[in-house]
């Protein structure tokens, strides 16, 4: 029996990779069918692509923040306020002292808030939820009080505002690919040159490829270099087993000889250190400086993305994509949010077919519906209306989520307080 | 347990506090008694950005720094929280504490500041940019509105003329009926020199959601869209978001080699931005809060206060645009020109 679940699980492993990649060759097709349609060439324009990195890159961070404090049973609510902690220390340190050193203090600043929570939560046993919801406001007063004593007699900042953080962090072009420069020589840029030509299909490809290897900041990389790394940690080493342990059966896990605090503690501290990572990027990569209030809810949209991704590094990643995608869109064109809504008829479509398929008529009736209803707005109108555009990534998400909610399964012991020794 | 939780609820609640009225500020006192204004104290509660935002509310603080100058009074500033909660709480303050002047910065004091003038009957009560109803001369509130349109008439203009593309780009920070004039303003300046031209327009948020006036990232990527699809001017009137729209006109600028310029908002930004910046920030739309700060105060000293709505413009020097950096000095006289027109009244700039 066991020799034979170890045999189906590499199997099993590639299959689901297989199937994803299934999903995302279909995807594009649609992308591409409703560009030709509808001439809403930043659909899949290597801008919008490149900005879905960008923009996804924070609530990644904060979502695989989440995922290292909720796989150790301590639901992590005060993401957000961890990010805030990150975007005041990323960018204090980094106008001191430069572009990484901010990262370091930033990173710090966050893992701070994360430790704090762990005090709270797991030695005083504080509930999850209102620990979380102190910190999001003690990170708000904090910072507010911190800027007052940082830069009030600094130019250019004040008590909302830090200074300009200089120098930046370095970017990395692929050569011959991407137009990047190869020891100094200028690369031809393949596939930019196939994105210009606007075929169908192909040009998408070389668009989606352009985007994610041009301009790409090496704080991205660590960032998505963290994604696999994550993976391995938690699903493939001890360390990451007893953690794990930690937040499915604690009782069982210190009767094994786990020091179920401890994990607890490393779990919260790292998910706070990631929130804090996010943070920093919001100052380096996007503004330049700190801003009150620039966090704007990511820590929140992360832990949904957490939820919608199923507790798992994978599903983390297509969540935050998924609203990095629609929300750089949103923010890039007006226009292509008209044709996304002729792409989630579609899209909705062929879940509802592939229900009905399935025998699941209800499902599969009510998502046919939706389909022609989206479809007969897209049809019926010339544009969205401006009040709904910049609703589109929250929509997108509920969306996805409805269908994607069905087996959903958090870790079991997931925000429950625990006392050493406790009998169950 | 319960210990715990009651701790950590005392300490939530005191963590509010401190951020409810983080600061204060006592810019200066003169005692000087040849001055007029007889030691009076006047109050001032900023909006979200507070002091220190290089704009807005440090504009206003110009001003009563100035008054306070000039005049023999008392002043005292208050930021409320991120979140906007306590603006009331710090007009009350100030109310109980007696100040017979008290300024509101910022649109969003509008049912705030109505509910406090009522209660308070013997104290008067200024709102920038607000749009309190029913006001007249004799209300103990008064609102000083800006003809931001006329300044982004301007700029449009300025836009219009600097643009090869063709196209120029505007970025609000909320869809609420304010920034609607700037937007306006700026269509009606690019399409008085260039009928042809094409203005894109994104705001970032809509309400009840704010987060577009304090959000870089957000102004960065719209400018990047707006960039990306042939925009080569963009004018942003969206607070703290604007940030990221001078580093997306540097960015672009350099991967693409094509130079493309942002235009700033209320106050002169070239000088408050980065060097790093700065070559790519063609003007400013200036909205002087200073000047309607110090007016409002000088007449409340003279003993004019007086209810209702007041305009300041572009014939009060309130508004303007901005030449630092001298990259609007080629165009300066038709500029010029077209300030004159609205201010004899033979232009007139649209509100929405």
């Amino acid at each position: 029996m066991k020799e034979i679940a170890a045999r189906r699980l590499p199997t099993d492993r590639r299959g689901r990779l297989v199937r994803a990649a299934m999903l995302m060759v279909l995807v594009l097709l649609a992308l591409s069918f409703v560009r030709l349609v509808t001439h809403a060439s930043d659909l899949t324009s290597s801008g919008t692509f490149s900005a879905t990195l960008r923009v996804s890159i924070p609530i990644l961070l904060a979502a695989l923040g989440g995922l290292y404090a909720e796989r150790a049973g301590v639901v992590n609510i005060g993401l957000e306020g961890m990010m805030i902690l990150g975007t005041w220390f990323g960018a204090w340190a980094g106008w001191h002292w430069g572009p990484w050193t901010g990262v370091l203090v930033g990173v710090m600043g966050g893992a701070a808030g994360g430790l704090l929570h762990a005090v709270a939560t797991v030695t005083f046993g504080i509930d999850h939820i209102v620990s979380g919801v102190a910190i999001n406001i003690l990170a708000a007063g904090a910072t507010r009080f911190l800027s007052v004593v940082a830069y009030t007699n600094v130019s250019g900042a004040g008590i909302t505002q830090s200074p300009h953080v200089n120098g930046t962090i370095g970017e990395l072009t692929l050569p011959v690919l991407a137009g990047g420069r190869f020891f100094g020589l200028k690369t031809p840029d393949f596939l930019g040159w196939l994105e210009r030509q606007h075929w169908f299909f192909v040009s998408d490809l070389g668009a989606l490829g352009k985007g994610l290897t041009a301009q790409v900041s090496l704080l991205t990389l660590l960032a998505v270099a963290l994604i696999p790394l994550t993976y391995w940690l938690l699903w493939r080493t001890p360390f990451g087993l007893r953690l794990r342990s930690v937040g499915e059966h604690p009782m069982a896990a210190e009767s094994l000889g786990v020091p179920v605090y401890t994990m607890k503690y490393i779990a919260v501290t790292i998910s706070g250190a990631l929130a804090g990572l996010g943070g920093v990027f919001l100052v380096l990569e996007e503004a330049g400086i700190y801003r009150e209030g620039q966090v704007g809810g990511r820590g929140f949209i992360g832990l949904a993305a957490l939820i919608f991704g199923n507790w798992r590094p994978g599903g983390v990643v297509v969540g935050a994509g998924l609203f990095g995608y629609s929300d750089a869109l949103q923010l890039r064109s007006n226009t292509s949010i008209h044709g996304l809504l002729l792409f989630i008829a579609i899209a909705a479509a062929a879940v509802g077919l592939w229900f009905l398929i399935r025998s699941r008529v209800t499902t599969g009736v009510a998502a046919v519906v939706v389909a022609s209803l989206v479809f007969w707005w897209f049809a019926g109108t010339k544009a969205v209306p401006d009040e709904f555009i910049s609703i589109t990534p929250y929509v997108v998400t509920l969306l996805v989520l409805a269908v994607a909610a069905q087996r959903l399964r958090p870790p079991a012991a997931d925000g429950r307080p625990y006392r050493k020794g406790q009998a169950q | 347990m319960k210990r715990a939780l009651r701790l950590a609820a005392a300490a939530t609640v005191f963590v509010l506090i401190a951020a409810a009225c983080s600061k204060s500020t006592t810019p200066s006192t003169s005692g000087g008694s040849s001055k007029p204004g007889n030691g009076q104290k006047i109050g001032m509660v900023y909006d979200l950005a507070g002091r220190g935002d290089k704009s807005f509310n440090d504009s206003a603080y110009i001003g009563l720094t100035k008054a306070s100058h000039d005049f023999n009074i008392q002043v005292k500033d208050l930021t409320p929280s991120a979140s906007g909660q306590g603006r009331q709480a710090l007009m009350r303050l100030l109310a109980t504490d007696g100040y017979p002047l008290i300024f509101g910065n910022g649109f969003a004091f509008d049912a705030d500041i109505a509910a406090v003038a009522k209660d308070y009957p013997n104290i008067k009560f200024a709102e920038t940019d607000g749009g309190v109803a029913d006001l007249t001369s004799s209300s103990n509130l008064v609102m000083n509105d800006f003809a931001a349109n006329e300044g982004s008439f301007l700029v449009g203009a300025a836009a219009a003329l600097t643009s090869k593309s063709g196209k120029v780009g505007f970025i609000g920070g909320v869809d609420v009926g304010l920034i609607h004039s700037f937007q306006a303003g700026f269509e009606a300046g690019a399409k008085q020199v260039n009928p042809s031209i094409q203005v894109d327009v994104k705001y970032l948020t809509a309400p009840p959601n704010f987060t577009g006036f304090s959000d870089p990232a957000k102004g960065k990527e719209a400018a990047l869209g707006m960039f990306g699809s042939g925009d080569d001017v963009i004018f942003h009137a969206a607070g703290g978001s604007g940030a990221g729209l001078f580093d997306a006109a540097k960015e672009y600028s350099t991967t693409n080699s094509v130079k493309v310029w942002a235009i700033g908002v209320d106050s002169d930004q070239y000088l408050t931005a980065p060097a790093e910046d700065q070559p790519y920030i063609l003007t400013s739309m200036i909205k002087r809060v200073d000047v309607s700060v110090y007016d409002t105060i000088k007449d409340f000293i003279d003993g004019k206060f007086m209810g209702g709505y007041r305009t300041f413009g572009l014939k009060s020097g309130a508004i303007d645009y901005a030449t630092s950096g001298g990259f609007v000095d080629s165009i300066k006289s038709q500029l010029d020109d077209l300030k004159q027109k609205i201010i004899s009244g033979a232009i007139t700039v649209p509100t929405s």
